[in-house]
């Protein structure tokens, strides 16, 4: 018996997400009229266009720290007075459906940045609302390697429930309490896997794990960061090659820099503004006055492959980078991350 | 300990005086508007607080006044950019926001009865203020004060009020110096570094270094060349900031965030890291 782990037949599906819709919000990767697979809020279930077969382009890091975030309103009163108020009210609760386990481990790994370190409320906020629903990826994409990253293309931990597609159904696996809440809140979905469909499950895992297209040496690469052993012509090359746009950063599930802006309103009031921002963009360092502490010429993507394989292995015991690979679509200027590992492993 | 307060909340504080510490430099006596929070705010010097200005965002600021001072809070800024721009042109009774303190702090117990060596360059003296206005209260824990301070020239020299007050204290000397002399100027031209042999620099000082890059290497390769132990060889770091708090990362060096991790490291600690300031 496997007394925690059900089937969620495939024909339930469209059933099964018009009840959470009922009762959450809901962001599934659905493909848009320009035929682009993006994490987007389901409006009508119906009409849904959900793509469960490609990878979606964006991330869910957008909804937990969205592109831009109004964190204050502020104002100044006429008897110089100069207040703050926190922006936005609470999120209403919202599943996340059909989240890879790149995308899972990078959403981990936020909150240990997050709520870990720095007990960020806006973070906090949107985190409590959300419920995760996982989904295996039984054939990795052409630019993946998460197997070389440690995270996928199976995960067991994390999602709130755990989908794994065996063809005509999906094995669910309860991870955490509000998983299993979604269980006894509709149980006429789900009927109990038998040991049969844990085979059927194993077997899917073995050939997901066999399906990988490309070796990425990121264990060696993490190595000779580590021992100190890539050479300082490796970061000048990539570094003038780096273009300063920013997209790695932006598509990177895991790369979570921001700055804070004020937008003022009128003279008197005005909006504080948390934003996306990148290691990689020159003016990233620099002080007020123009002084920059880094040399961007020659070190512009030294901060971003340092942290993701050097200072986040030591800080919290594995590399920040996911290997969901979409940096690798985005890069026109040859310089991204799976391109560093190669450079940094050449000659072994 | 005050209530906890939101992440990123600046908090409402009056400008209740002002020092023109000369033409780019002022000091800003403030405290907080809610005074029960005033009154339980504390912190430690080498502390720094985001500074928030009117549209224009926050700055890091260090704290350049002494803990034992209660109820006030000095700031000690000079004209870099926007934010600091607009603040110099604030008044008394106007008001800015303010949240901190953020960062690692000297450790002043370490400094019971070691003899203190400051050297400062221009602003570089804030921090260092804090520090020395805290040993002036508890006199008698410390060993001998030395303050060697440089300036471009006379007349950007800040702090004046500061300076007369250290020099009439027991135990306290205090050295000038300027890039460029002026008529009048009696004191020394030249390099900081060149005040050392006068100071009677030992390898039993404790030294807190604090200015701009270019000083900060000099007189940090100085003052170990004169056998002082990296341990024993402290100074700040000044980055880009934004948060304040260890998560936009703008103040990155090397594996650390100076936010956090700083602004004080020792010279042991700078070693181990790649970092302009000593390349």
């Amino acid at each position: 018996m496997n007394d925690d782990k059900l089937l969620l037949k495939k024909d339930y599906l469209t059933a099964f997400l018009r009840q959470l819709n009922k009762d959450y919000r809901l962001i599934v990767p659905q493909k848009n009229r320009h035929g682009d697979t993006l994490f987007s809020p389901a409006v009508d279930i119906d009409s849904l266009r959900l793509d469960l077969a490609n990878q979606p382009q964006n991330s869910i890091k957008q909804f937990m720290l969205p592109q831009r975030e109004v964190l204050f309103t502020y104002e100044s009163g006429s008897g110089g007075d100069y207040r703050f108020h926190a922006a936005g009210s609470p999120d209403e609760p919202t599943i996340y459906f059909g989240v890879r386990p790149c995308d899972l481990s990078a959403l981990l790994y936020m909150d240990v940045i997050f709520l870990h370190d720095a007990a960020d409320p806006h973070y906090l906020q949107k985190r409590e609302h959300s419920v995760i629903i996982g989904l295996n990826c039984k054939q990795p994409f052409e630019k993946c390697f998460c197997n070389a990253t440690g995270n996928g293309p199976f995960l067991e931990f994390g999602a709130d429930l755990q989908f794994t597609d065996l063809g005509d159904c999906f094995l669910v696996e309860p991870g955490r309490a509000k998983g299993e809440e979604i269980i006894r809140k509709w149980p006429q979905f789900f009927s109990p896997a038998a040991d049969e469909d844990i085979n059927r499950q194993y077997q899917s895992f073995l050939e997901a794990k066999d399906g990988f297209s490309r070796l990425v040496h990121v264990d060696q690469a993490v190595k000779r960061l580590r021992d100190g052993e890539v050479a300082e012509a490796v970061w000048q090359d990539l570094s003038l090659r780096c273009q300063d746009c920013g997209g790695c950063a932006y598509v990177c599930p895991t790369c979570t820099c921001f700055t804070i802006s004020d937008y003022p309103l009128n003279d008197s009031e005005g909006e504080r503004v948390r934003t996306w921002d990148a290691c990689t963009f020159a003016g990233f360092t620099a002080l007020a006055g123009g002084h920059n502490p880094v040399n961007h010429k020659q070190a512009a993507i030294r901060q971003r492959f340092m942290h993701k394989l050097k200072f986040d292995v030591e800080k919290h015991g594995r590399p920040s980078c996911v290997g969901c690979g979409r940096c690798v679509d985005i890069c026109f200027g040859g310089t991204d991350i799976v391109r560093f590992i190669n450079k940094a492993c050449e000659g072994i | 300990m005050p209530e906890v307060k939101p992440l990123y909340l600046p908090l409402p504080a009056k400008i209740e005086d002002i020092i023109i510490e000369n033409s780019q430099v002022k000091t800003f006596v403030l405290s907080f508007t809610d005074r029960e929070y005033g009154r339980l705010f504390t912190f430690e010097p080498g502390q720094f607080m985001m500074l928030s200005v009117l549209h224009h965002g926050e700055a890091p600021i260090s704290i350049a006044s002494s803990p034992a001072q209660s109820g006030t809070l000095r700031l000690s800024v000079r004209r870099a950019g926007k934010l600091t721009t607009a603040l110099l042109e604030l008044e008394k009774g106007a008001v800015v926001g303010l949240r901190g303190p953020y960062g690692k702090a000297f450790a002043m117990r370490e400094f019971a009865h070691k003899d203190l060596l400051f050297v400062a360059g221009g602003i570089g003296l804030a921090p260092l203020r804090s520090v020395i206005e805290s040993c002036l209260t508890e006199r008698e824990r410390y060993g001998e004060i030395t303050i060697l301070f440089g300036s471009r020239t006379p007349s950007d020299l800040a702090f004046r009020q500061d300076i007369d007050n250290w020099r009439r204290q027991p135990g306290v000397r205090c050295m000038l110096t300027v890039d460029q002399g002026e008529p009048g100027w009696q004191e020394n031209i030249g390099l900081v570094t060149t005040l050392f042999d006068e100071a009677r620099i030992s390898p039993a000082h404790t030294a807190l270094v604090c200015g701009p890059p270019l000083m900060i290497r000099a007189v940090l390769a100085e003052l170990s060349r004169r056998g002082l132990r990296d341990e024993n060889i402290i100074t700040t770091m000044e980055r880009h900031m934004k948060c304040g708090v260890g998560v936009c990362r703008h103040c990155h060096l090397d594996d650390k965030l100076v936010c956090v991790d700083g602004p004080v490291f020792n010279l042991a600690q700078l070693r181990d890291m790649e970092v302009m300031e000593l390349s």
